[in-house]
């Protein structure tokens, strides 16, 4: 495939889910008014930040009045999950020059990295552009759609209420059943969720600590149990 | 300068040197043996923990609509239907619950 094939269909594959992300961006909009950021502000961050789920924390904590460096602390701990995404694909990125490194990793998403290794799993030859194009039209829904929130905050309604924050979770866990390859990953993926489990219920962790605890914990089973 | 551009400057450079950090540290592990059966298996131990996570913070609806979630995805494969099936659940067992 030539890479603006592959650019294509990463665009096209991710469409749903970035109907999802407008919702998100409707709604971290709408608490972006709340911390009085205006549509530079809010367009600014979704440009530079680029990471839903950090932003919303960050800006959740500016809003209960916590100060810019616990709202910076939380943001950043929920994000080091990143460091274990792009890991996971670091193949894409060899002998890139380093403008399509940086690119690729600016736009290195839950939904768009999931997406592309779940497109690979299935057998197809997609790589660096798949996920680049799922990316910038992650990208476009997410910028658009958080400043379009700010702008327009007073007439948006409570995504909670209509169920809409669910839609991230039921798109994981399809993207789970496509990254399923049989028995072998019984014990990797079981020792996650029991880690999260445990870590959550104890209260040791918060969830962006117990979620980093947990992918690793299964990955260390699936490196020293499993063979090849 | 104001707390959002703090915080966005803050988040830039953290967020940034996370998924580049990740390309470097992964390019210098090495090809074969444990480290790559670990790298291999890393994005579904994630995905897992991540949906785990989001379901243990939730209640009985939102494990009842992951279940459901979970039925279409295995039967139908489908992105769409799934989202569609979850959203459906969760909304309906909010509202008349």
């Amino acid at each position: 495939m030539t890479p603006a094939m592959e650019f294509r269909s990463g665009l096209r594959e991710i469409m749903p889910l970035a109907m999802g992300v407008v919702i998100y961006g409707l709604a971290f909009g709408v608490l972006a008014a709340q911390a009085m950021m205006g549509g530079l502000e809010t367009g600014a961050m979704g440009t530079l930040v680029f990471a839903g789920a950090a932003q919303i924390v960050a800006v959740e904590r500016l809003v209960a009045g916590a100060g810019s460096v616990a709202a910076l602390v939380a943001g950043i701990a929920l994000n080091l999950r990143l460091i274990l995404v792009t890991a996971s694909i670091r193949d894409f990125f060899v002998g890139r020059p380093w403008w399509q490194v940086a690119l690729g990793a600016h736009f290195s998403t839950d939904e768009n990295w999931a997406m592309t290794v779940a497109a690979r799993k299935a057998g197809r030859d997609v790589g660096y552009w798949h996920l680049v194009g799922g990316g910038a039209g992650l990208f476009t829904a997410w910028v658009g759609a958080t400043v379009a929130g700010v702008l327009f905050a007073s007439a948006i309604p409570e995504p909670r209420a209509l169920g809409i924050d669910f839609a991230f979770t039921a798109a994981f866990i399809l993207i789970a059943r496509t990254l399923w390859q049989g028995h072998r990953d019984l014990a990797p993926w079981g020792t996650s969720v029991a880690v999260v489990a445990i870590a959550l219920w104890s209260r040791m962790l918060d969830p962006s600590w117990a979620l980093i605890l947990g992918g690793v914990a299964g990955a260390a089973v699936a490196g020293i149990a499993g063979d090849d | 300068m104001t707390d959002p551009w703090i915080v966005t400057l803050g988040l830039c450079a953290g967020t940034f040197s996370a998924r580049l950090g990740g390309i470097l540290l992964g390019q210098r592990l090495p090809t074969g043996g444990a480290w790559a059966r670990a790298l291999n298996a890393l994005p579904g131990t994630l995905i897992v923990a991540l949906v785990a996570g989001q379901l243990f913070q939730g209640g009985l609806n939102e494990w009842i609509a992951g279940a459901l979630a979970a039925a279409v995805a295995f039967t139908t494969r489908s992105l769409v239907l799934t989202m569609a099936v979850g959203i459906a659940t969760v909304y309906v067992l909010r509202t008349y619950t």
